[in-house]
C-alpha cells in the first residue's frame, strides 16, 4: 500500500492512477529531464558512452520488465530479439537506405514480431519450460542470422551502417548521439509507466497473478501473453536499433545469451514488477560493471600477484553470479522495494510505521 | 550403406554422452523440481577437478578420480545447502533464476581459478580408433558410450531397487506425501544434488578424454536440455532412449543436410525437437505428470 504525500487525496478516478501529484514531484521529474539533456555539457566523451549504452540497456530491460515482471512470462531471450531489432534496422537502412527514424521503428516491430512468435508457446507451457523456449529462440537466432543470405544480415561477418541523418545533420558524434538515444529511451520510459495503468497493462498484470481467474474474467489469454511477449520484445526492438546506430557495426555476438542473464540480473536487482526498479537495476548493475573495467587494472598494479586484468574481467562474473543470488535470497523485491521503504518512513516521520 | 552404419552408430554413441549429461539434469529435478540450468558448467567444473588432480597434482587416474568424485560430491552438497535450501518454496521464477545465477557464478569462478585458455584434458582412453568391419569408432567414444549404460543401469537400480534409492523416487513423485512417511525432503533434495554433480563429472571425463578444457565447452550442458525435455526430466532409461534419438537425428542432419543448409541442420536439430516437443507434449515422452496447460 502507497503511502501518499502528506495532503494528497485522491476524489476522482484519473487522480487516483496519475503517477505524479504533487508540484514538488514535477519540479523534481523536470528538474531531472533538464539536468539529463544538459549533462553533455558538462561530461566528457568517455562519460557520456558510459550513459549511452546505459539508455540504450535501460530500453531492453524495461521491456524484458513488461514481459517478466508485470506478465510474469520468463524470458531468456531479450538479447536475441534486441538483435532481431538490431539487424532489422541495420539491413533496412543499408539495403534500402530507409531513414532512422523509420528504421529504428521498424527494428522495434522485427523485434516484436520474433518475440511474439516465440512468445506463443507461452499458451501451452509456463514456468520453467518457457524459459526453455526462449533460450531455444536465443541459440536458434544467430545460426538463423549467420545462414541466411549475407545480402540480407550480412551473414557470419555482421553489418555496417551508414550513421543516422535528417536533413543536413549527421548524427556522429557522442554528444548528438546522446541526445538522440537519451530522447528515445525517455519516450520509451514514459511509454512503460503508462503502460503499467492502462487497462493493457492492468490486464497483464491479472494474467501473471492467476492466469485461470483472468481468463475467467473475460481476458483472451492469447491475445494477452502474445501480446506482452511483442510489447517487450518491441522494447527489445528498439535498443536493438538505437544500438545498431550507435555501434554501426551489428554481429550476432553482441546478442548472445549472456546478455540476456545480464539483463535478467539487472530485473532481479532491481525489483520484478516495477518499471522504475528495472531502471534502477540497469543503473546499478551498469555502474558496477563499468567500475570494474575502470578499476581492474589498477587493481592490477596493485596486486601484480593475482594475475592480469583478465582475472578481475572475469571476476564481474562472480558479481553478477553473487549479486542474483543474493538478491533472490535476501531481498526478492530488489531495490525498488529498498527505495519504497525509504520514501515511506521519510513521509510519515517521525512514525516509526503506520 | 557403410557410411549410413557409421553415422548411425556415432549418433547413437555421441547420443549416449548427452544422455548422460541430460541425467545430471533429471536427478536433480527429480528431487527438488528445479531445472538446473548451470548443468553446463557443473560438468565443465567437474572436468576442471579432475584435471586438476591429474595434470595439475600429476596424481594417477585410479588415485585422481575418487578424489575429484568425493570432493564434487561435497560441492554439490554445499551449493544445495548455501544456495537452493533458502529457496524451497519460493516462486518457479526464483528458481529458475536462481539456477541463472549459479551459472554466471560457477563460470566466473572457473575464469579466476583455471583461466580462460583451452587446456588439454589427459586421455583416459587410448585416442586408437576401434575397427569392426568396414566401421571404425574413436575408442574414447566407444568406451563411453559403455559407461553410459552401465550409469545407466546403476541409477536405475538404485532408484527403483533400493530402500535408499526408492525413498529419493517417493520424493521425486510427491514432497508432501514423502514428508508424511518421514522421509527428509531436504536431505533427499540435497543428496541428489551431490549425486548430480558426480554424475555430471563422470560425464565430463568420458566425454572430454583427450579433448581441450576450457569455460566455453559448458555449452554441451544446452545441448544436453533437448534431451532432459524429450525424456520427460523424470524417466532415467527415457534419457537414454531420447539421447539417441537427438544424437542420431543430429549426425544424420550433419551427414545428409548440413550441405545445404551450411552446417546450420546438425546445431539447430536438438533445439527444434525441443520447440516442437514444448509445442505438441511438454511432458516429453516418458514424463510422469501432465504439465499444467493454459
Amino acid at each position: 500500500m502507497a503511502i501518499l504525500p502528506c495532503g494528497v487525496h485522491s476524489t476522482t478516478y484519473s487522480q487516483d492512477k496519475a503517477f505524479i501529484r504533487t508540484r514538488a514531484q514535477w519540479a523534481c521529474l523536470i528538474g531531472f529531464l533538464v539536468l539529463l539533456f544538459a549533462l553533455p555539457l558538462f561530461i566528457g566523451t568517455r562519460m557520456l558512452s558510459i550513459l549511452i549504452v546505459m539508455a540504450i540497456t535501460v530500453v531492453a530491460v524495461v521491456g524484458l520488465q513488461i514481459t517478466v515482471g508485470l506478465t510474469g512470462q520468463i524470458n531468456l531471450g531479450q538479447s536475441a530479439f534486441m538483435g532481431m531489432g538490431a539487424f532489422t534496422a541495420a539491413s533496412l537502412s543499408a539495403n534500402f537506405h530507409l531513414p532512422f527514424w523509420l528504421a529504428i521503428p521498424a527494428g522495434g516491430l522485427g523485434g516484436a514480431l520474433l518475440g511474439a512468435i516465440f512468445g506463443i508457446p507461452a499458451l501451452r507451457v509456463k514456468g520453467f519450460y518457457l524459459a526453455l523456449t526462449t533460450i531455444a529462440a536465443q541459440i536458434l537466432f544467430p545460426l538463423l542470422i549467420m545462414r541466411l543470405p549475407s545480402g540480407w544480415f550480412g551473414g557470419a561477418n555482421g553489418m555496417g551502417l551508414s550513421p543516422a541523418k535528417i536533413g543536413g545533420f549527421v548524427f556522429q558524434t557522442e554528444k548528438s548521439l546522446y541526445y538522440l538515444i537519451m530522447g528515445t529511451t525517455v519516450i520509451m520510459i514514459a511509454f512503460a509507466f503508462n503502460l503499467t495503468r492502462s487497462r493493457v497493462g492492468r490486464a497483464l498484470m491479472a494474467v501473471r497473478d492467476n492466469d485461470i481467474v483472468s481468463e475467467i474474467m473475460g481476458i483472451n489469454l492469447f491475445t494477452y501473453k502474445t501480446l506482452s511477449f511483442g510489447i517487450g520484445s518491441l522494447f527489445a526492438g528498439v535498443a536493438g536499433g538505437l544500438w545498431a546506430y550507435y555501434i554501426r557495426y551489428v554481429m550476432v555476438d553482441q546478442f548472445n545469451l549472456w546478455f540476456s542473464v545480464w539483463y535478467l540480473g539487472m530485473i532481479i536487482v532491481g525489483g520484478v514488477g516495477s518499471i522504475f526498479g528495472a531502471i534502477l537495476g540497469t543503473v546499478f548493475l551498469r555502474s558496477l560493471q563499468e567500475l570494474i573495467t575502470i578499476a581492474g587494472p589498477l587493481l592490477t598494479e596493485l596486486f601484480p600477484q593475482m594475475g592480469g586484468g583478465a582475472v578481475w574481467f572475469s571476476g564481474m562474473n562472480i558479481i553478477l553470479g553473487a549479486v542474483i543470488i543474493l538478491f533472490l535470497i535476501f531481498e526478492p523485491r530488489g531495490l525498488a522495494h529498498r527505495w519504497n521503504v525509504i520514501k515511506h518512513s521519510f513521509r510519515i516521520w517521525p512514525y516509526p510505521y503506520f | 550403406m557403410t557410411d549410413f552404419f557409421q553415422y548411425l552408430i556415432n549418433g547413437v554413441l555421441v547420443g549416449l554422452l548427452y544422455a548422460m549429461i541430460a541425467l545430471g539434469f533429471i536427478v536433480i529435478y527429480r528431487a527438488g523440481r528445479i531445472l538446473n540450468l548451470a548443468q553446463g558448467e557443473v560438468v565443465v567444473f567437474g572436468g576442471f577437478i579432475v584435471w586438476t588432480f591429474i595434470a595439475g597434482a600429476s596424481l594417477s587416474l585410479w588415485i585422481a578420480l575418487p578424489l575429484s568424485l568425493l570432493s564434487v560430491l561435497v560441492i554439490g552438497f554445499l551449493v544445495e545447502r548455501g544456495i537452493f535450501r533458502p529457496m524451497i518454496g519460493q516462486s518457479i521464477f526464483a528458481n529458475v533464476m536462481i539456477t541463472v545465477g549459479l551459472m554466471v557464478l560457477m563460470r566466473g569462478v572457473m575464469l579466476v581459478i583455471w583461466g580462460a585458455d583451452a587446456q588439454s584434458f589427459p586421455a583416459i582412453f587410448s585416442l586408437k580408433a576401434i575397427e569392426i568391419g568396414p566401421l571404425s569408432f574413436t575408442r574414447s567414444l566407444f568406451i563411453g558410450g559403455i559407461i553410459a549404460l552401465g550409469v545407466f543401469a546403476a541409477i536405475h537400480w538404485v532408484f527403483e531397487k533400493t530402500r535408499w534409492g526408492l525413498r529419493l523416487t517417493t520424493v521425486a513423485e510427491d514432497h508432501v506425501v514423502a514428508q508424511s512417511m518421514g522421509i527428509s525432503v531436504k536431505r533427499s533434495i540435497a543428496i541428489a544434488w551431490a549425486i548430480g554433480f558426480v554424475l555430471s563429472t563422470l560425464a565430463a571425463v568420458t566425454f572430454l578424454s583427450g579433448q581441450s578444457i576450457n569455460f566455453l565447452v559448458s555449452e554441451i550442458g544446452l545441448r544436453a536440455l533437448p534431451v532432459a525435455l524429450l525424456a520427460g526430466l523424470e524417466s532415467i532409461w527415457g534419457a537414454a532412449l531420447a539421447g539417441i534419438i537427438i544424437g542420431v537425428g543430429e549426425a544424420m542432419a550433419a551427414a545428409y543436410l548440413d550441405e545445404y543448409t551450411m552446417g546450420a541442420m546438425s546445431e539447430a536439430f536438438p533445439f527444434v525437437i525441443m520447440l516442437i516437443i514444448l509445442l505438441v507434449r511438454p511432458q516429453g515422452l516418458f514424463g510422469w505428470k501432465i504439465i499444467e496447460r493454459i
